[in-house]
């Protein structure tokens, strides 16, 4: 331990692209997470909006069958596994020591590392496209489509699937073991487990989640890369193996994975809704409990996308599934009364938080359609699934992780970025984002299945899918004026001083952007809110 | 905290406008691409319910997303009422710099939006279950017993007899002229579902339902269509990514009148076996050899001789696969001349092929359109 | 290994990392990870294990007719078995001896506990060239793949841990633990004595448990 805490001391002084290069500084972590994943958001937007293209309007028009299934499989998986995922955790790494006054993570080489390890990982899905062919068996990569059938037309792509994965898994896992430490370990005198920001809640709960979760789909994805590769036989019904195992092992992460998705930017919208309608959290331990709630909860839902298999007990995983709309709604309520009778100020991060409550409200109103069971026999595996699931990890994830950039912007940068096209991108972002998905709940209700690189004209899919494919490419615009503005800004943008939102916690205590090891001195933590009570007074907040 | 953004003037109204002109380019670009708005309004809204179920057990799921959707749309206006709420009364005046109440929670709230919205999903869950346990059968003495085989990238469908024992007839066209799946309306149906090589989905949407077709599992369900829909054709669709053709999966479901269906099935059964092989001509001249193997024949070109009959003798290697070799006069995608039976490998199967006239010719396996060489025949 | 960092750490970048670091006493930064990391292992070996019966089940005889006899605990899984739980208390004694400054006894123990892993894993790949030529292969139906998954995993794990000890053996040689400083100790006996747990649950499922 003496070497670890001297490096980065050392390093600290070395300025430039080695500096980066070589950092264990968390806060330089974080960025590189947020640009590696951002990187990616652009790669996997590119092949959507191709497959966009190709569904506007009926006939093949730009790419083949083989094409499209690698198309919609990569961007899947990248979205998920080295965007979403990935962002959070850099969201993460950036806030919560700062959040809990401690100087760094717990293990700031493993934190290194855990970070290189997805830039390889995502290079290594990718490589697929030009050794012949990605996986194209769909993000679920069910066998045996996915083992060694003649028409599956998946070659090394698949197996370069496996290994990407697995190494983004460890990465994670490195990542949670490294956040918990952290958490339980480091937090400053007075940091007690109920004055923590909710967004370290949200963490504590996410790193739980991938720390009991992604282990299994390491399993999984093993066991497939055992079938494909060296005669196994776990999947492979021809010798007595069982497709559908992989389903249940393979979603007993990947349903967890959707909270891991999600709750770090619950608990981004938990700070930002407080700050600007000058309010505390209201419920904030019923908020905490909800949270946990939840990450029980998820361990029980997984069967709910294998209803249609005919493979698993219905009544059960209904209930369940259910049943966990009763956490989210609790956080829902607590959300909207943050902003009941507050002082609002509609600044850009609030827009985004605001765009945040609203789709994931509908997604999740959706998913308590696929939790009673018959209407997810007419739904499942249907555009209208689509539809649900962007709600809850773009309408939801997405928009948290938007609110969270515009509002921690500042902090990292030490200038902010411009309100009037933050606004304009919100504007456009939201109309293409309804745009593009709520059609899509129509068209699963009229039947179209998901992954087809075409369909009939005389379906009555047309004007539905065109509808889909103008939103589309607003999303695509709404990210012109998103990057015009990080790049200008970064250069010109206005100096954001140590706290530009009069917020509540730690991490505003500091300079913009902070020093090395954080801070020079931390005000008395007497509530979930020291900032509000060093500029209020204690007695104010009660 | 002294240049705080918050006392800037709002760039609001700049929005605003971009917004409202954006949208009305949006609707222009749309009517200007032949979309009807009052049309679309109307679309839009019943859009927002599943199709009229044909089937008993689809109407009973279509009840049930009724439901489903009436508290949905209920809770989704309440809730985001508030939302709306909220940012249009509690707006910060500017120059505001006194704090609202600090409201830190109430107990009795939380009680109430944790108890209220648990009943909901109970009540839900109850509701489902039953309509679950009414729609999710397999009788043990159905009226009439289907058993659909599905295959990359291709349907069949067995009758079976009374016992489910033994195949009466097997429909290996899908869809199109004389193809499609017969079912008797106002009878009960049960389905069994087989795949011979991945999972697939055997999904209509007017049925409201879907299951999967599981390799090394035999699914089951009844259903029942109406009777009053008798002489409706119904549009299916594989629904599980099963690989590159999985867009191609299509079949039909013809509901037939219960006369009308056993009428049907047998004529079908008597067109399947009663003829005897003719017997061999012997003098059928040239015999072709055409072999599949991974999807892929292993001849590119092939030559017959003009206006004589001539056998192709077709070795299918690939296991589990069916193929074919069709004839279309010029491209693959011409006219079809010829078209033998489809089958799973490994085994071979002779074709009889009749006179054709001299030209050029595509030899292609109907399930897979990528297997394609020439025949010239001269 | 955290307590005596805090001098290297020039005060002015790091001022409150005496306090934020550690000071509430308890179990240390690495002890504490490797914990968290054993629970991953554990929901790992965890997904394999529910492969393992849920092919079990499914299959109409476990084990398959022509493997039935197949496996056998004598004359190398057993005394492997044995050779294994010993070193996870020889693993013990080094971490007792290191408590209390002990370092002779710490490095004898380590080096036997080494020694044996080693052994175990000659033994194992032994056991796998006999199973090899009776035809017990990867590709042998769900029966020869899960056995090789599971003892395959174990057995890197096993390597892994010998890997690790070795370090640990190592940095002990040079002198770098004492009763004050040996997290590495403490951190690598526990994954040490949960390799040893997994094969105690393997062995009985692939030896012990009754086929059908």
């Amino acid at each position: 331990m003496a070497t670890t805490t001297l490096t980065p001391a050392a390093s600290a002084y070395r300025s430039g692209l080695y500096a980066w290069l070589t950092t264990t500084d968390h806060k330089k972590i974080g960025i590189m997470y947020l640009i590696n994943s951002f990187v990616f958001f652009f790669i996997a937007g590119l092949m959507v909006l191709v497959v966009r293209a190709e569904l506007a309007q009926p006939g093949l028009q730009f790419v083949t069958d083989a094409t499209y299934n690698e198309l919609f499989s990569m961007h899947a998986t990248v979205m998920i596994f080295v965007f979403i995922i990935p962002i959070l955790a850099g969201f993460a790494n950036y806030v919560v020591p700062l959040q809990i006054g401690a100087p760094d993570m717990a293990f700031p080489r493993i934190n290194a590392m855990s970070f290189w390890m997805l830039p390889l990982g995502g290079t290594l899905l990718l490589l697929g496209f030009v050794t012949g062919g990605a996986a194209a068996a769909g993000w679920t990569s069910y066998p045996p489509l996915s083992e060694d059938r003649p028409l599956a037309a998946i070659g090394s792509g698949q197996d370069l699937w496996i290994v990407g994965l697995v190494l983004i898994g460890t990465s994670s896992i490195l990542g949670a073991i490294n956040f918990l430490v952290t958490i339980f370990k480091m937090r400053a005198p007075g940091m007690t487990l109920f004055r923590m920001p909710i967004l370290v809640w949200t963490v504590l709960v996410t790193s739980v989640l991938v720390l009991m979760a992604t282990p299994v789909i390491t399993s999984a994805l093993i066991m497939l890369f055992i079938d494909r590769n060296y005669g196994g036989s776990f999947f492979d019904p021809r010798v007595g193996g069982d497709p559908i195992l992989y389903q249940n092992v393979f979603w007993f992460y990947s349903h967890p994975a959707v909270y891991v998705m999600v709750l770090p930017a619950m608990g981004m919208i938990s700070e930002i809704l407080p700050v600007f309608s000058r309010k505390p959290l209201f419920g904030y331990k019923a908020f905490v409990f909800a949270t946990a709630g939840i990450g029980a909860l998820g361990f029980s839902v997984w069967a709910h996308h294998m209803f249609t298999t005919g493979a698993v007990y219905l009544p059960f995983f209904s209930l369940m599934t259910f049943l966990i709309a009763v956490p989210t709604g609790v956080k829902m309520f607590n959300w909207i009364f943050t902003l009941w009778r507050g002082k609002l100020t509609l600044a850009t991060p609030l827009l985004f938080a605001l765009g945040f409550l609203s789709m994931f409200l509908i997604g999740g109103i959706d998913g308590a359609f696929s939790a009673a069971v018959p209407v997810d026999f007419a739904l499942h595996d249907t555009y209208w699934v689509v539809s649900h699931l962007h709600y809850v990890l773009f309408g939801g994830s997405v928009f948290g992780v938007m609110a969270g950039f515009y509002f921690y912007f500042p902090k990292m940068t030490g200038r902010m970025l411009n309100e009037t096209v933050g606004k304009l991108q919100f504007v456009l972002m939201c109309s293409g984002f309804n745009l593009t998905f709520f059609p899509m709940h129509e068209l699963g209700l009229a039947g179209m299945p998901r992954r087809i690189a075409d369909y009939s004209s005389a379906a009555g899919w047309n004007d539905l899918n065109m509808l889909a494919t103008i939103g589309g490419f607003t999303i695509a615009a709404s990210m012109i004026p998103f990057l015009w503005n990080v790049f200008v800004s970064l250069r010109s943008g206005k100096p954001a001083g140590d706290d530009p939102w009069e917020a509540n916690t730690l991490e505003w205590a500091t300079s913009s952007p902070p020093p090395p090891y954080n801070f020079d001195h931390l005000p008395e933590i007497r509530s979930e809110r020291p900032l509000f009570d060093l500029r209020h007074g204690r007695t104010a907040g009660h | 905290m002294s240049s705080s953004p918050r006392t800037r003037p709002t760039p609001g109204t700049v929005v605003t406008v971009s917004a409202v002109l954006l949208l009305i380019a949006l609707a222009a670009a749309a009517v200007a691409l032949g979309f009807d708005p009052l049309g679309g309004a109307q679309g839009f809204v019943t859009g927002l319910y599943p199709p009229v179920a044909v089937t008993e057990q689809g109407a009973r799921i279509r009840d049930l997303y009724t439901i489903v959707f009436l508290v949905a749309a209920a809770i989704f206006l309440l809730v985001e009422g508030l939302i709306i709420w909220s940012v249009i009364r509690y707006r910060r005046k500017p120059g505001d710099d006194t704090l609202p109440a600090q409201t830190h929670g109430n107990n009795l709230a939380e009680l109430v939006w944790t108890i209220v919205p648990s009943l909901i999903v109970v009540g839900l869950f109850v509701v489902s279950w039953q309509t679950l346990n009414a729609v999710d059968t397999a009788a043990a003495d159905p009226e009439t017993r289907i058993r659909a085989v599905a295959g990359q990238f291709q349907w069949q469908f067995d009758y079976l007899s009374d016992d489910g024992q033994t195949v009466l007839y097997t429909q290996s066209q899908a869809a199109g002229e004389g193809g499609g799946m017969a079912v008797p309306a106002g009878r009960t149906v049960q389905l069994t579902l087989t795949s011979q090589d991945v999972i697939h989905a055997f999904y209509v949407p007017q049925f409201l339902f879907k299951r999967d077709v599981v390799p090394g599992r035999v699914n089951q369900f009844d259903f029942k269509v109406n009777a009053s829909d008798a002489g409706q054709t119904f549009r299916g669709q594989c629904a599980e990514l099963c690989g590159t053709g999985h867009r191609i999966m299509l079949f039909e479901v013809h509901a037939l009148s219960p006369a009308d269906f056993d009428a049907w099935l047998d004529a079908k059964i008597a067109e399947a076996n009663p003829t005897p092989p003719p017997p061999p001509s012997g003098e059928a001249g040239v015999t072709l050899e055409v072999s599949a193997l991974n999807v892929a024949f292993e001849q590119a070109s092939l030559t017959a001789p003009a206006g004589a009959p001539f056998q192709i003798v077709f070795d299918n290697q690939d296991s589990g696969v069916p193929h074919n070799v069709a004839i279309h006069k010029d491209l693959p995608t011409g006219e079809e001349v010829f078209k033998g039976e489809i089958f799973s490998g490994p085994d071979k199967r002779t074709y009889d092929v009749a006179p054709l006239e001299a030209g050029a010719y595509a030899f292609v396996c109907t399930v897979h359109p990528t297997m394609t060489g020439t025949l010239t025949v001269e | 290994m955290t307590t005596d960092s805090h001098a290297l750490v020039p005060v002015e970048h790091s001022p409150i990392a005496g306090f934020a670091h550690d000071s509430r006493g308890g179990i240390s930064n690495p002890v504490l990870g490797m914990l968290l990391f054993l629970t991953s292992e554990v929901m790992f070996f965890g997904g394999l294990f529910a492969a393992y019966f849920s092919v079990r089940a499914n299959a109409p005889q476990w084990p398959p007719e022509e493997f039935r006899a197949t496996l056998q605990i004598l004359p190398l899984v057993g005394p492997a078995t044995i050779l294994l739980i010993l070193s996870s208390f020889t693993c013990q004694f080094a971490v007792w001896a290191i408590r209390r400054d002990d370092r002779t006894a710490f490095l004898r123990n380590m080096t036997v506990t080494v020694a044996l892993g080693i052994t175990f894993l000659l033994m194992q790949g032994t056991d796998y060239v006999t199973l090899g030529s009776e035809g017990l292969t990867l590709s042998s139906g769900t029966f020869g793949t899960t056995y090789y998954t599971l003892t395959g995993f174990h057995g890197a794990h096993v390597f892994g841990g010998v890997i690790m000890l070795s370090v640990v053996l190592y940095r002990g040689m040079a002198g770098q633990f004492s009763s004050r400083h040996h997290d590495a100790v403490e951190g690598a006996s526990l994954y040490w004595h949960f390799v040893d747990v997994v094969w105690i649950l393997l062995f009985s499922l692939l030896y012990l448990l009754p086929g059908r």
